[in-house]
């Protein structure tokens, strides 16, 4: 969970989640649980990743698995920071 | 203390092809003009997103004395022009008109202040240049032209971007690769209710801030983070530092506040404004045209 604090926070920027952002965890899940998660704000999430980390997200690495938890999410990231 | 808002006066310049719709904000009556400034919008939905701020921060800026100029590139806001029609080419050659008369106007030299894809064009503009800008103001440069274009084109595919399961059907020749394919087959695709040309698309894929390098020219870097503390995120800040080892004449300026140009609500960023406005004021008088 390496970068877990930088993709909360992407993530409740993005969204404007506030306070409820700083409340999750590793477990807390996303697409299908977060109304805000629709598809035009997965697009504004990965532009988001993309611009943060510089790094980019190809079409077959977007998968509903990567966005189900916010831990997944992180690993996702993680995943590509190694490569 | 600022001079009281004169009203901007909207014309239209004759360009090339067409007309281009433009708002003059002058400099408040009875003070020197202390520089000129070309305000160049970002791209497609972005633009309208910001126009509130756009205003905001040229009447505060013509308040304090510098003449902004407002104009409607080739193809968008109201210009002539379909925005299949619009080209990157005659975007820098609407940036020259609108310098060209802002200078004469104000009788002082102008710089160039852009947002986003707008800051991205005023950089190419300034490498052209056979003459000197007075200076860059960028509000949150976009630095790479072909991030840029694949999120602009992922919008339209955002009804299927997260399909079920891993990914392996979901984005079969409907992704931002499939996308590009047609465009390099001269198709013109609706993005978001924007028709983009495939001469358009090459051009924002072709540039990078990286390789732009403002030579000779003071710039000043407005970068928005969302919460005071936050850094500039890394790959940008690698984008200022690389110019910086270039020997650009940079400054870089974090301010606070929401992507304005990107909210689904209409958001203003006072800090950006006045931060802008601070800088702007800082030299003496303008530049003459004659210097």
């Amino acid at each position: 969970m390496r970068s877990f604090n930088d993709v909360r926070n992407l993530l409740a920027d993005t969204l404007s989640l506030g306070e409820r952002g700083l409340a999750m965890g590793p477990e807390t899940p996303l697409l299908g649980s977060l109304p805000e998660l629709d598809s035009m704000a997965v697009v504004q999430l990965i532009a988001a990743l993309e611009e943060y980390y510089d790094f980019r997200v190809d079409d077959d690495e977007i998968s509903a698995d990567a966005f189900a938890t916010l831990g997944s999410l992180v690993d996702f990231v993680d995943g590509k920071l190694m490569r | 203390m600022s001079g009281s808002p004169v009203a901007a006066q909207p014309f239209f310049l004759e360009a090339r092809v067409e007309r281009r719709f433009c708002l003059y904000h002058a400099p408040a009556p009875g003070r020197p003009c202390r520089g000129a400034l070309v305000y160049v919008h970002p791209f497609a939905e972005e633009m309208n997103k910001s126009r509130r701020m756009a205003a905001l921060a040229a009447r505060r800026l013509a308040g304090e004395g510098v003449a902004v100029l407002q104009v409607d590139l080739h193809g968008c806001g109201d210009s002539s022009g379909d925005f299949a029609e619009a080209r990157w080419e005659t975007w820098l050659e609407d940036i020259a008109l609108a310098r060209d008369w802002l200078e004469r106007r104000a009788g002082v030299r102008a710089g160039l202040w852009g947002l986003r894809l707008g800051a991205l064009l005023a950089l190419d503009f300034a490498r052209l240049d056979g003459k000197r800008l007075e200076r860059l103001v960028l509000w949150q440069p976009v630095t790479g032209g072909e991030a840029f274009l694949t999120q602009f084109l992922r919008l339209r595919l955002a009804r299927d971007m997260v399909g079920a399961g891993s990914g392996a059907e979901s984005g079969a020749g409907k992704g931002t690769t499939a996308l590009r394919q047609s465009l390099l087959g001269g198709e013109t695709l609706e993005i978001a209710g924007y028709e983009l040309a495939p001469e358009l698309a090459a051009a924002i894929d072709g540039c990078d801030a990286a390789s732009l390098v403002p030579a000779g020219i003071p710039v000043d870097w407005f970068e928005v983070v969302p919460e005071a503390g936050r850094p500039m995120p890394p790959g940008r800040r690698r984008v200022a530092d690389g110019w910086l080892e270039r020997d650009a004449d940079l400054r870089v300026h974090l301010v606070t506040g929401l992507p304005f140009w990107g909210t689904q609500e209409i958001a203003e960023c006072a800090e950006l404004v006045e931060a802008t406005v601070s800088v702007c004021k800082e030299e003496g008088e303008g530049a003459s045209i004659a210097d």
